[in-house]
């Protein structure tokens, strides 16, 4: 089948900047897809070239098959888009608005009858839906920016930091009608809060410097970075005997210990790439007679992935032009 | 075209739901209204003259379109553009020529229903002056016509120069400068020029000789085709500065 966005080799040049740089994605039909990278990073830009809003400078872009520049209005009508900062008319009524913008995008009046009144129970608008967008609080206008994306009933849905400026109540609220709206459109969604992708999204596409670092899903990415993190053991017994024990432990690959109390030990079990030994420490230690008083695994968050990535990336980029200093010395 | 209307009925429900609207009208109707007056009354002292009240009127038509234009044109790309909400209207499946068309429309519509609001000068003319005043129909319809088919250009000026920033103000100073050199500039070159071969393009040109024409109900072809391509040249250049994002 088709995928939904074909994005390759995209390069974005502002005067004399590169935003993006040899950009290649793609997005299947019914993903839900979190775009990932610090401020900066070319996520913006990224998405208003798939969005027809400014041209590509080098490099082919499609959503649904249909190439951006080309067809760019056939593509405008597939694609519910919402920006960053979420523009709206700040003078007008939501549902004013939101039957505008459904004229805009070519609703015959039967239909827009009936869709205003749907998106707006779908994004909790119901009871505001005759006040003023500018008197709204800035989780409605954030609701008021998916109701109008949702209008046309879009293929693609293209939400820049959809849940930025919102308080955690609000933030809840968008995520999880992001999730129900995963169910039968395809997202692709920007945000530099790492949790949010681990939460919504089915894959990840990590961005720095105009460049992709990593596509994976949430899961992919913690087994290959940093295999299932650090173990916590906390022992009372004999320090070095606790110590040489568990290094002995199968699917131990190091360990590092320190006394804290009388008596006590606690231990930073570092596992071999793939192995889980929670369950031979938890032996060994009954064996010995001795009291388990904490065992934890401390998973790798995405977050220690991005500032990983993001970091070898930024020391590569430093080394690259330490190496054309020296160079021109 | 199709996204015209709609885009041109949010125009001028913009105008009436904010402040703007009232403002520009009420600064208009005060200066027309006090205008008016002191000719009524220049003409009454003088008693009976060749020049008519509607004349008089007509001659400064310059004065609020100087200030009133810029101010009603200014915001309308240029807001967009700083608020963001182009990004919003330009991902939508419509055309950039048909926001410039509709944005166009729609003030040309709210200039030419604060110069209609005057048209009651002519009722109060009419009750008073027991028919003593002429009031010739013909020509006062033709000068009104003058001034919407003047209007409308400059509208189309200041159009573009709020295209070409996201500074309201700017775009007011850069319309007022340009509409400033096009109304005074040419007739200060007429008036230096007269009976040269340049002097006989600057009265072509000057809009002050045009409106002459107009209020004694001469309505020439010329100055309609001149203000007609002068519009469309406006609004294709106000179209590309929007495209304009495109190829920087």
């Amino acid at each position: 089948m088709q995928p939904m966005i074909k994005v390759e080799n995209l390069t974005k040049r502002y005067a004399g900047v590169t935003a993006l740089n040899g950009v290649s994605f793609e997005v299947q039909r019914g993903e839900i897809v979190g775009f990932l990278g610090p401020n900066g990073a070319g996520k913006s830009t990224t998405m208003r070239i798939l969005t027809g809003f400014i041209p590509a400078s080098s490099g082919r872009v499609e959503v649904a098959g249909l190439d951006v520049f080309e067809n760019s209005l056939e593509v405008r009508e597939r694609v519910g888009y919402m920006p960053e900062n979420n523009p709206l008319y700040v003078d007008m009524r939501v549902s004013e608005y939101l039957k505008f913008r459904s004229k805009l995008k070519g609703l015959p009046r039967v239909e827009r009858k009936e869709r205003i009144p749907e998106v707006l129970e779908m994004c909790g608008l119901t009871d505001v839906s005759h006040r003023i967008i500018g008197q709204l609080s800035k989780g409605y206008r954030q609701r008021v920016g998916l109701a109008d994306a949702l209008l046309a009933e879009p293929d693609l849905l293209i939400l820049d930091e959809p849940t930025i400026g919102l308080d955690p109540v609000q933030i809840r609220q968008v995520r999880q009608l992001i999730k129900d709206l995963g169910k039968r459109h395809t997202i692709l969604l920007s945000t530099h809060i790492l949790p949010e992708v681990e939460m919504t999204c089915n894959r990840v596409i990590i961005i720095h410097h105009g460049r992709i670092l990593a596509s994976d899903t949430p899961d992919n990415l913690m087994k290959t970075l940093h295999a299932g993190g650090l173990i916590q053991v906390e022992v009372r017994g004999p320090g070095s005997d606790v110590q040489a024990k568990l290094r002995a432990v199968e699917g131990v690959e190091s360990i590092s210990a320190k006394l804290i109390e009388d008596g006590c030990v606690r231990v930073a079990v570092t596992p071999k790439p793939g192995d889980d030994p929670r369950e031979g420490i938890y032996q060994t230690v009954a064996a010995n007679g001795w009291t388990l008083r904490e065992l934890t695994r401390t998973r790798t968050t995405l977050e220690d992935i991005f500032v990983q990535i993001t970091h070898e990336e930024d020391e590569a980029e430093e080394e690259r032009r330490e190496q054309r200093r020296s160079v021109l010395r | 075209m199709r996204n015209v209307p709609a885009l041109l009925r949010r125009e001028l429900n913009a105008y009436f739901a904010s402040v703007l609207g009232y403002i520009v009208i009420m600064f208009f109707l005060v200066v027309m209204g006090v205008s008016f007056v002191s000719i009524v009354g220049e003409l009454l002292s003088r008693g009976s003259t060749q020049l008519t009240v509607m004349e008089g009127f007509f001659s400064w038509f310059w004065l609020p379109s100087l200030f009133l234009v810029p101010a009603i044109t200014m915001r309308l790309l240029a807001e967009e553009k700083r608020a963001g909400t182009l990004e919003m209207l330009m991902t939508a499946p419509v055309t950039d020529f048909e926001v410039v068309l509709a944005k166009w429309l729609g003030a040309v519509a709210l200039y030419t229903l604060m110069w209609a609001a005057t048209g009651f000068y002519i009722v109060i003319l009419r009750h008073f002056s027991g028919g003593q005043t002429a009031l010739d129909l013909g020509p006062i319809f033709s000068g009104y016509l003058g001034i919407v088919v003047i209007g409308q250009f400059l509208i189309a000026v200041g159009l573009m120069t709020s295209a070409m920033t996201r500074n309201q103000v700017t775009a007011f100073l850069i319309a007022f400068a340009l509409l400033f050199l096009y109304l005074i500039a040419i007739w200060f070159g007429y008036y230096f020029t007269r009976g040269t071969a340049a002097g006989k393009v600057f009265e072509f040109l000057s809009a002050f000789e045009q409106m002459n024409d107009f209020q004694r109900g001469v309505v020439d072809l010329r100055p309609l085709v001149l203000y007609a391509s002068g519009t469309v040249l406006a609004l294709f250049v106000t179209t590309r500065v929007v495209e304009s994002r495109k190829w920087r």
